[in-house]
């Protein structure tokens, strides 16, 4: 059972995202396809949250199926796009996507039948492994450059038992990460200028 | 100088600028795209009292996403020289843009497009710098954002649209198959930074692993799809023609030449990290099917065009193809201190390309502002009306065909070089075919304007600026055809 159990929810977010995915591109009324795409995002939320990535998991739901996918559907709505109608699906426009798919799935069998799954190398997560942690990444070593403070968050709640994952992603991300960080504060302004200049209505 | 201010203050003279736009009020915008320029050529100046890190800094993160080596200063370099003229050319070109913005009569909603290519420029100066996947990603990203907003920026105006959404749609896809062969070669390798890449491929190869790494392969061989898009070339090709014709002409411009460049230095980058300790890898003959397929596609389809434009499109295509036919020889005179390796071919044939390549754009942006149009036909006749910018044109398009005594003779020449060394034969005798075509869709338009006649086409006058840039690059083509010393000496040879 203590084997079966994650496979099993595994399975069942990853069919929740293909199906989500598949139906976004199927579904014909593009608030439809806005469900679908929430569908698929909460089934990725899933396997985030399987894996022990609470936050990325809590964030994919409440960033992308909370805000920017309610947008969507909001603009959706109040655009009043009707179902695509006219020209059917030919073909040889399915033959042809669908022989790229094919020609993509029978390279990532090759790729993934040559590497049968390893071994799970690391132990769960569980409270001693934590409380190791916490004292490995006080020390600086080449493997963590960036040590955090004895008594900081991170490390009280690890020897809590408990995973601080918002701080070591917070922590990641302002010491090693912070260059590409400010880059993306950069590209957010590009967007944000390039959004307000193409959409721009005349001055009265 | 601490070589990170550099791009630190191109970010800060774009933020400036932007400011400076929305409270200054003036009629003309064209002091943007001078006061840019202007402060490009100081970031330019800076360049050779930069210096990588020091004893105070060595230690901050910055530097496992940032290295400041030869190649660093030479990208840098281009991309700042690039966005200099690109900027010069968008001065003399805001009539036409003004006119397809929100309120043609007036410039008032051109101003972004001046501050917009400094952030690019940013990215590019970046991307030369890449030391890490992660980081050369984001880098790649801006350029890439930056230029969906540059391409769709004449929104009044259909062909520019179309261009912005074709644009918009296959640079996502080409993200996608980027971010998705990252993500495998992480699963692979367990890291992004290059060094650390190459280090663990040197071990693997002294272990004498089983087999190749059918992973990180696969990885590899997304990346390259991504990054053939941004190089424009094949298999992600295909959106060049369209959208360089519907583009503004400076964004055009700097497409093909700024973010040409920025592909190539992340490529050069990712080459040599996979290759460095495992030159066993089947990548190199994958570049050469690339190489054939893309100086197959540009070369041929530029034999049938009409529009001047989408004909220097698919130019850009073919002078992929001779780009990555150096890059598929890879360094194989290493071992010939005299000779060029790959890499400095590919730079210095770069460098031959923005000459020629910018001084076509800004004669073509006149002939759009002043004749209406940019089909081959709109030149008919310049050889009577303008014999002195004719002449000036018929240099540039000869060195583009490859006539020897011009830049792009020497570019192309050395690109051959390197490709007999590493006997590379089926790409060589492409690139034969491809060069011959060349000389054809080339002379068209010389012919067109020697040959034909003008049919009360009025004669152009060329701005100030423009007929200076126009001089200098026409200059540079013919003085590095037959002395090309100072780029080899920029190259590091």
């Amino acid at each position: 059972m203590n084997q079966l159990l994650p496979s099993l929810v595994f399975w069942i977010f990853a069919g929740l995202t293909l199906l989500g995915g598949i139906a976004v591109v199927a579904l014909r009324n593009p608030v439809s396809s806005a469900m679908a795409v929430v569908t698929c995002f909460i089934g990725l939320a899933g396997l985030f949250i399987t894996l022990s990535a609470f936050f990325v998991g809590i964030i994919q739901i409440l960033v992308y199926t909370g805000a920017i996918m309610v947008l969507f559907l909001f603009i959706i709505m109040l655009l009043d796009l009707k179902v695509e109608k006219g020209n059917a699906r030919s073909l040889a426009g399915i033959a042809a996507g669908l022989s790229l798919v094919a020609a993509f799935v029978i390279q990532l069998i090759g790729v993934l039948g040559a590497n049968p799954d390893m071994e799970m190398s690391d132990a769960p997560l569980n409270k001693q492994r934590m409380v190791e942690s916490a004292q490995l990444l006080t020390k600086e070593s080449d493997d963590n450059p960036h040590p955090v403070g004895a008594d900081s968050a991170i490390v009280k709640s690890l020897k809590e038992g408990s995973l601080p994952d918002v701080h070591l992603v917070g922590h990641k991300l302002f010491t090693e990460y912070n260059f590409p960080l400010q880059m993306l504060g950069v590209l957010l302004l590009v967007a944000t200028v390039g959004v307000v200049s193409l959409s721009k209505k005349k001055s009265a | 100088m601490p070589a990170y201010y550099l791009e630190a203050l191109t970010i800060t003279l774009g933020i400036i600028l932007l400011v400076a736009e929305a409270f200054v009020p003036t009629k003309s915008k064209a002091w943007l795209g001078l006061a840019g320029s202007a402060g490009l050529l100081i970031v330019l100046g800076l360049l050779p009292i930069s210096a990588a890190a020091s004893s105070g800094n060595q230690d901050w993160p910055i530097w496992n996403f940032y290295q400041f080596d030869s190649m660093a200063v030479f990208f840098k370099g281009f991309a700042l020289i690039t966005t200099i003229l690109v900027l010069l050319m968008s001065v003399d070109y805001r009539a036409i843009l003004s006119r397809f913005t929100e309120e043609p009569q007036s410039e008032n909603n051109t101003g972004e497009y001046y501050s917009l290519p400094i952030f690019a420029c940013a990215g590019m100066m970046w991307l030369a710098s890449a030391k890490d996947l992660a980081g050369a990603f984001v880098a790649l990203e801006l350029v890439t954002i930056t230029f969906y907003i540059l391409v769709a920026y004449m929104r009044r105006n259909l062909g520019s649209l179309e261009a912005g959404v074709k644009y918009l749609i296959l640079g996502a896809l080409s993200t996608g198959f980027l971010v998705y062969g990252i993500a495998w070669i992480y699963g692979a390798l367990g890291t992004l930074n290059f060094e650390q890449m190459s280090d663990l491929l040197r071990q693997q190869a002294e272990m004498q692993a089983s087999g190749p790494n059918t992973p990180l392969l696969f990885g590899v061989a997304l990346v390259l799809i991504g990054l053939t898009f941004k190089i424009g070339a094949a298999p992600m090709q295909l959106w060049i023609p369209d959208v360089y014709q519907g583009a503004p002409s400076p964004t055009t411009a700097f497409l093909s030449v700024g973010s040409k460049a920025a592909g190539f230095v992340l490529l050069m980058r990712f080459l040599d990290t996979i290759l460095l300790h495992a030159p066993t890898m089947p990548i190199l003959g994958v570049l050469m099917i690339l190489t054939i397929a893309t100086l197959i596609y540009g070369n041929l389809g530029a034999i049938a065009q009409s529009n001047f434009k989408r004909l220097l499109g698919y130019s850009s295509i073919a002078h992929a193809g001779f780009l990555l036919l150096a890059l598929s020889a890879y360094n194989w005179p290493a071992d010939v201190d005299s000779r060029l390796n790959s890499h400095e071919v590919v730079s210095f044939y770069l460098v031959t390309y923005l000459v020629m390549t910018l001084g076509a754009f800004f004669i073509l942006a006149q002939v759009r502002i002043q004749r209406g149009g940019e089909e081959i036909s709109d030149f008919d006749g310049l050889g009577k009306t303008n014999p002195r910018l004719a002449m000036a044109m018929t240099v540039l398009l000869a060195s583009m065909a490859g006539v020897p005594l011009t830049a792009g003779f020497v570019g192309k020449f050395l690109a051959f070089s390197v490709a007999v060394d590493a006997g590379l034969w089926a790409a060589i005798s492409v690139a034969l075919i491809g060069a011959a075509a060349g000389f054809y869709y080339y002379f068209k338009v010389i012919r067109a304007m020697w040959w034909n006649e003008a049919e009360g086409a009025p004669a152009i006058k060329v701005p100030f600026i423009s007929s200076i840039c126009i001089s200098l690059l026409t200059g540079a083509t013919l003085l590095f055809g037959f002395w090309p010393q100072p780029i080899l000496w920029l190259v590091g040879h």
